[in-house]
């Protein structure tokens, strides 16, 4: 039985892997939308948008580092505020948020992953809060019909609450390993440095 | 234990993450060593001078062994990266080549004399020479470049490159592992003095 086990699992991530690459290409001929529908185009969203990924990215090693791991409580947070942010983009009033705040809050929750604080509930919901907040205010449309726009928003919220989920269940695995413990430290620290270099970059522009 | 069902648990992001990174890549294959992911990751690799660096600081953490086979790691990327800033908003730094120079010359030597100072000496020590480093990425950069890709892809590198001198500093669990290690140092040390005196 474990034979067959240990084969049944040799043999999918090489195939999952496979079919990644080549799917991805199809997928990227689409990339403008068209094709993968509009649900598909919203999850793809926060993901094919490096400082949504590392907002996402930091905000799920952040919660999977707490102990006792409890992924419900930032999730009550994290759902409806990304929903109603969502939302507040198809109002027409809202162009996105102003980039370097972004960056500033990917790279303030990373310096809380790699010194490992220890982080209270509410601070725990303040920051789901306000990523929820910046990812969502930053995912608007610009045009489409409301059912077109409805479907895309949907996408990205269900994008942006899987990814964190995901990651926080992955870095709560590494919690009771030593080696997994400080990859997450360095991820954080990683993201720290990618976010002070795309600061001073926007810094230059702007001066 | 790496269990099946870990395994899958790992293997999402890491599908995603292929996916996030292809896409990043491709967006900026066409501009050449001005921006993007690829040329991101390939900066750091471009110069041997920081690559015996970068090297040399995991090769010294897997040495020093404990706290410090981390620390160091994750130390030096970050007060790189604030150098890094000080060259891209042109904040001068006197001595900066002799500096990644200095750099190659005592990390190596630290490998070399097996010296194994307090953790926060070595720590003071790598964040100086990472300001160096970071500062001449930094004035290096050129204005087209893509910011977020870019940095993504130069601190991924920096990162595997500490993680190739960990790989290599672990060899000092065995008796022979320790003489290769600290001959690695010296070859480091070597070039250190070599970028110095403009041997090369």
């Amino acid at each position: 039985m474990n034979r067959v086990l240990r084969q049944r699992y040799r043999v999918r991530p090489s195939l999952i892997f496979f079919l990644t690459f080549i799917l991805q290409s199809v997928a990227h001929a689409h990339l403008t939308v068209e094709g993968i529908g509009e649900v598909g185009s919203g999850v793809l969203h926060p993901l094919m948008t490096p400082v949504h990924v590392l907002i996402l990215l930091a905000l799920g090693l952040m919660l999977g580092q707490r102990v006792p791991f409890d992924l419900k409580t930032p999730l009550q947070i994290l759902a409806p505020a990304s929903a109603i942010a969502l939302l507040a983009t198809t109002t027409g009033k809202i162009n996105g948020v102003y980039p370097p705040i972004l960056i500033g809050l990917a790279m303030g929750i990373a310096i809380l992953v790699a010194l490992e604080v220890k982080i209270c509930s509410m601070v725990c919901r303040l920051i789901c809060a306000i990523a929820a907040i910046g990812i969502g205010l930053d995912s608007g449309l610009e045009m489409g019909t409301a059912l077109m726009v409805g479907k895309t928003l949907a996408g990205t919220w269900i994008s942006i609450n899987i990814a964190t989920s995901y990651t926080a269940i992955c870095a709560s695995h590494g919690a009771e390993k030593p080696w997994a413990k400080i990859g997450t430290r360095v991820i954080g620290s990683w993201i720290i440095a990618i976010s002070l270099l795309v600061l001073a970059f926007s810094l230059r522009k702007t001066s | 234990m790496i269990t099946p069902k870990n395994r899958n648990t790992w293997l999402a992001p890491c599908i995603l993450l292929l996916f996030a990174l292809q896409s990043t890549a491709d967006a900026h294959s066409g501009t050449g060593s001005a921006g993007g992911f690829v040329s991101g990751f390939m900066h750091p690799l471009t110069g041997l001078d920081h690559i015996v660096a970068m090297v040399g600081v995991g090769l010294w953490g897997a040495f020093l062994g404990g706290r410090a086979m981390w620390m160091l790691p994750v130390v030096f990327p970050v007060v790189m990266a604030f150098g890094g800033a000080m060259g891209v908003l042109e904040m001068p730094l006197p001595g900066v080549e002799i500096g990644i120079a200095l750099s190659g010359i005592v990390l190596g030597a630290m490998v070399a004399f097996a010296a194994k100072p307090p953790l926060w000496v070595a720590g003071i020590i790598v964040g100086i020479f990472a300001i160096f480093h970071g500062h001449a990425h930094g004035t290096e950069l050129p204005e087209s470049a893509n910011a977020m890709t870019f940095a993504i892809g130069f601190v991924l590198s920096t990162g595997l490159l500490h993680l190739s001198g960990i790989a290599f500093g672990l060899l000092v669990k065995w008796p022979w592992g320790r003489i290769a290690v600290r001959a690695g140092g010296v070859l480091i040390s070597l070039i250190g003095f070599g970028f110095l005196f403009k041997f090369l």
